[in-house]
């Protein structure tokens, strides 16, 4: 008698709901064993995980990583592996933040004695009181066209970043996993000379502080009330999820997009230069991280560039590398993308408050949150890896 | 004729003998496709036995169940007459069987030993390169085979490649040696030392399983031949006591009638010229001159027809015209309508949109993508979709090719994978003919398509040529297809066109013309 693995005919459309379900099931099961046998009590974990799905500070996680899981999508569709959109993100808070601090509206420096009569203009923000020399922020255009030139520039600059590694991929055949992932850590270097040199802020007079002034709070996202999530992040989910999915429907871009993923020579041979769509897929790509990045530095709740202290954690939350979890685990379907989104975000968010239940609780563990994150995230993604494989084979037994 | 009076040829001798290789009842569908329903094979020591059958016809289906790279779903194998499972490879050559591809498993840069040696470990058997080189030597010897264990693989010609995997089935001890389609790519004389091999293996005892939809070899080298046709055992004959009729018969069945015309009829043309190729001078991969200083123009309606041995500068020229490949010097120019268009290296999208249809060499590897749908693969085409997917005319227009060229599959939206080799060749040819609006550039057109989709698809160049007055420039290895379709051919030797005929001349004098 032996096992024999055969290919399945047809998928059935049960192990299509059932496997991501199993797999997040299991692989939950697999984690509290593992945070158990450290000393983490299982019911803690469990109820910090589920408070996590439950929690209204989800959905700000939720909609990024629907952004940023569409975008790797798109460039992993192409077999196009973008690792690099931490640093397409840190191009967008870039651009957008020049945009909110010196474009839509800018500092500057007033004498004591006129600062009453500024604070009292429409527009104008007092950054900083200060009896020697006060800043204030005066708005020079429409917020809401202001919000949009953010978003566009901040787009315009991911893609442009990402068109780096594209370019060098596609005319001199050089392997995007390695640039892409390295100019992260350029992107950040960048970022920190930017922030504290040609962008620090007007109001910030303490020597060891490189950061950017606080933006106008007119340009600031709003935020859906009682959640952590801002309206335009939000809207720029649906729209953006709603436009690729037409796009790879509909248009030969899109059809071109997948061709080029499974075989760049048959563009070539029907007379498409296929190198142009590598480019294209990695531009797109980086866009949509730029406007994630845009979103998280526009946020209420950060509202400023500041120097990054520790490339470990960047103001990206690495939700950039996180974001390659979401598409992996939608399996490059867009379709599931929001459904791998918002487990992910759940997993994150519900980390997030056992690191600090864990921090009071039990402090002599000293858990760091990425572990805490990597953990049930690592453990689903391979317990789902592991399922899918009995999508597309049986098992049968042979005499 | 009926079915039935087939099986009633298998001879009496050699069911005294217990089958090495026998097949029960075997069933095996893919997604939307029933690939074998009840096949039932019998393979007897010490004969050649072809599997005969036209394109989807199953024939590599039931090798690769034979060969573990597919389990049945329903059905069961015999090795010698021991039930066996077989669900690799490894399984099959620890029973006698060894499968030679037409796609040759070699590492380029290790040596035939080196190569050899891993496959051997590959299989469960240790030895050490230096034994199998004195093995090698001796099988060489043994076959009249010429062959340096110690040469890289990337030096030797594809024939070559093909011999070492032949000795690699010796190697390996074979009882039976398989040959999937094996003969397909290699030249004529190249085929008759494979030929030699496989009687020279059947005088020493061994049994040869020759799989191939090529009527003519199946004739000239097997003992017996079984047909297939979708996915069903037609019968098994003797080959010495049947006919190359009653084996067509067996193939096609209903659709032989569309096999019997000769010559195409074709009118005199007097057209404008349409493609004017001047001085045209390439470069090969390698940096040499593939192509030296040609010239010919084709006219509206003409058919020109590259003749020559494989590797005389055919390949590089047809690229060019599709503009896949700079042209060092040379023009090439288009007339369209009383205007000229110079097209040198302007790069395929003009060439494509001007409307210039292109079948490729591997057309498999280059012209289509396996992981997307039949209807993708067609509007993949520029000239076929703006940027909007109309997908109702896209649905509609693959239907229509579908229909036409017989194409066997689920449906339209099913993914390229599925079909056969000459299924998706039939989707590449069919996408290309429906954008040659002025003209089609092709190597190799038919390569891979059984008779009839081969003498289909030339029936539809030609009456493409005739009715909507496109040109076109066919470089092909097979002469009797330049023979059949082409107005004018020209014989290309080391770059240069040799000699230029008009239709009408005989093979020899064409022949002789290629090698001199």
């Amino acid at each position: 008698m032996r096992l024999i693995v055969v290919k399945r005919v047809k998928t059935s459309s049960l192990h299509f709901i059932g496997i991501p379900v199993l797999s997040i099931l299991i692989g939950l099961v697999i984690s509290t064993l593992i945070f158990a046998s450290i000393g983490v009590p299982p019911d803690l974990f469990i109820k910090e995980i589920i408070s996590g799905f439950q929690s209204p500070q989800t959905l700000r996680y939720f909609a990024l990583l629907t952004i940023l899981g569409v975008a790797l999508m798109m460039s992993f569709r192409a077999s196009i592996w973008n690792i690099g959109a931490e640093g397409q993100m840190i191009w967008g808070m870039l651009a957008g933040g020049y945009v909110a601090l010196f474009v839509a509206a800018r500092s500057m420096y007033v004498s004591p004695s006129e600062l009453p009569s500024y604070a009292s203009m429409p527009g104008v923000e007092v950054l900083d009181a200060s009896p020697v020399k006060p800043v204030i922020s005066i708005l020079l255009m429409d917020p809401t066209l202001g919000k949009l030139l953010m978003v566009l520039f901040g787009m315009l600059a991911g893609g442009l970043w990402a068109l780096i590694p594209a370019l060098l991929k596609a005319y001199l055949d050089i392997d995007e996993v390695a640039t892409t992932l390295i100019l992260n850590y350029v992107a950040y270097q960048l970022f920190n000379h930017l922030v504290s040199y040609n962008l620090r802020g007007l109001s910030v007079q303490a020597r060891q502080f490189f950061r950017t002034d606080r933006m106008n709070s007119a340009l600031l996202f709003n935020l859906i009330p009682g959640t952590s999530v801002t309206v335009q992040e939000a809207v720029m989910a649906v729209i953006f999820f709603v436009a690729i999915v037409l796009i790879y429907r509909y248009t030969t871009i899109g059809l071109r997009l997948k061709i080029i993923g499974s075989n760049p020579q048959l563009l070539r041979s029907v007379g498409v230069d296929e190198r142009k769509y590598i480019l294209l897929a990695m531009f797109l790509s980086g866009m949509l991280a730029g406007a994630a990045g845009v979103s998280i530095s526009a946020n209420p709740g950060i509202g400023k560039l500041e120097k990054i202290a520790n490339v470990v954690s960047p103001p990206t939350m690495n939700l950039g590398y996180t974001a390659i979890l979401v598409s992996w685990l939608s399996m490059l379907d867009i379709k599931l993308v929001p459904i791998y989104a918002y487990v992910v975000a759940s997993l994150f968010q519900g980390s997030s408050l056992l690191q600090s239940e864990i921090n009071t609780l039990l402090p002599e563990l000293s858990l760091t949150g990425a572990a805490l994150t990597y953990v049930p995230i690592g453990s689903i993604l391979i317990v789902y890896v592991v399922l899918r494989v009995f999508a597309d084979y049986s098992i049968r037994v042979r005499r | 004729m009926s079915t039935q009076s087939f099986f009633s040829s298998k001879e009496e001798g050699l069911q005294s003998l217990s089958p090495v290789v026998s097949a029960r009842n075997l069933w095996k569908s893919f997604p939307g496709v029933e690939a074998l329903k009840d096949v039932s094979l019998d393979v007897f020591p010490g004969e050649i036995h072809a599997i005969l059958g036209e394109n989807g016809a199953g024939k590599s289906t039931l090798l690769k169940i034979l060969y573990g790279i597919y389990v049945p779903d329903r059905g069961d194998l015999f090795f010698e007459g021991r039930k066996a499972v077989i669900t690799s490879p490894q399984d099959a050559v620890k029973n006698g069987l060894v499968l030679v591809s037409q796609v040759p498993q070699l590492i380029d840069t290790l040596t035939i030993a080196e190569n050899l040696s891993l496959s051997l470990r590959q299989f469960g058997y240790v030895s050490s390169v230096k034994k199998v080189s004195k093995f090698l030597l001796e099988k060489g010897k043994e076959y009249g085979v010429k062959i340096d264990p110690d040469i890289e693989v990337w030096k030797l010609s594809y024939t070559q490649k093909q011999l070492v995997e032949v000795l690699r089935a010796l190697l390996l001890n074979a009882k039976v040696i398989a040959f999937d389609e094996a003969t397909t790519l290699l030249p004529h004389a190249e085929k008759e030392k494979l030929y030699a091999f496989m009687r020279l293996f059947k005088s020493k005892g061994g049994t040869v399983l020759l799989v191939t939809h090529k009527i003519p070899e199946a004739m000239e080298v097997s003992d017996r031949i079984t047909v297939l046709r979708r996915g069903e055992i037609v019968g098994t004959v003797k080959t010495s006591e049947t006919t190359i009729d009653q084996v067509r018969h067996m193939m096609f069945g209903e659709r032989l009638s569309q096999l019997n015309s000769g010559r195409y009829e074709k009118l005199s043309r007097e057209g404008s010229e349409t493609l004017v190729v001047e001085d045209l001078w390439i470069r090969s991969d390698y940096g040499a001159y593939a192509v030296r200083g040609v010239s010919f123009s084709v006219s509206r309606g003409e058919i020109l027809g590259i003749a020559g041995v494989t590797g005389n500068g055919q390949l590089e020229l047809i690229q060019t015209l599709a503009g896949l490949r700079r042209a060092e010097k040379g023009k090439i120019r288009l007339r369209i309508d009383g205007s000229e268009i110079n097209i040198t290296n302007k790069g395929s999208t003009l060439i494509r949109r001007l409307g210039i249809g292109y079948i490729p060499d591997e057309p498999v590897k280059k012209g289509i993508s396996l992981d997307n749908t039949i209807e993708e693969n067609i509007v993949v085409h520029p000239q076929l979709s703006r940027l909007l997917i109309n997908w109702n005319k896209v649905k509609n227009l693959t239907s229509d090719l579908v229909r036409e060229f017989n194409i066997v599959t689920p449906s339209t939206s099913s993914r390229a994978k599925v079909l056969s080799g000459g299924n998706l060749m039939k989707v590449l040819v069919a996408r290309e003919l429906t954008v040659s609006k002025l003209a089609l550039v092709a190597y190799n057109p038919t390569r891979g398509l059984d008779e009839v989709s081969a003498r289909y698809v030339r029936k539809l160049i030609v009456s493409k040529a005739i009715n909507e007055g496109m040109c076109a420039v066919i470089a092909s290895e097979d002469l009797d297809e330049i023979m059949e379709i082409s107005d004018v051919i020209a014989v290309m030797n080391s770059g240069s066109i040799v000699g230029v005929f008009r239709s009408g001349v005989s093979r020899e004098e064409i022949e002789k013309v290629m090698v001199g």
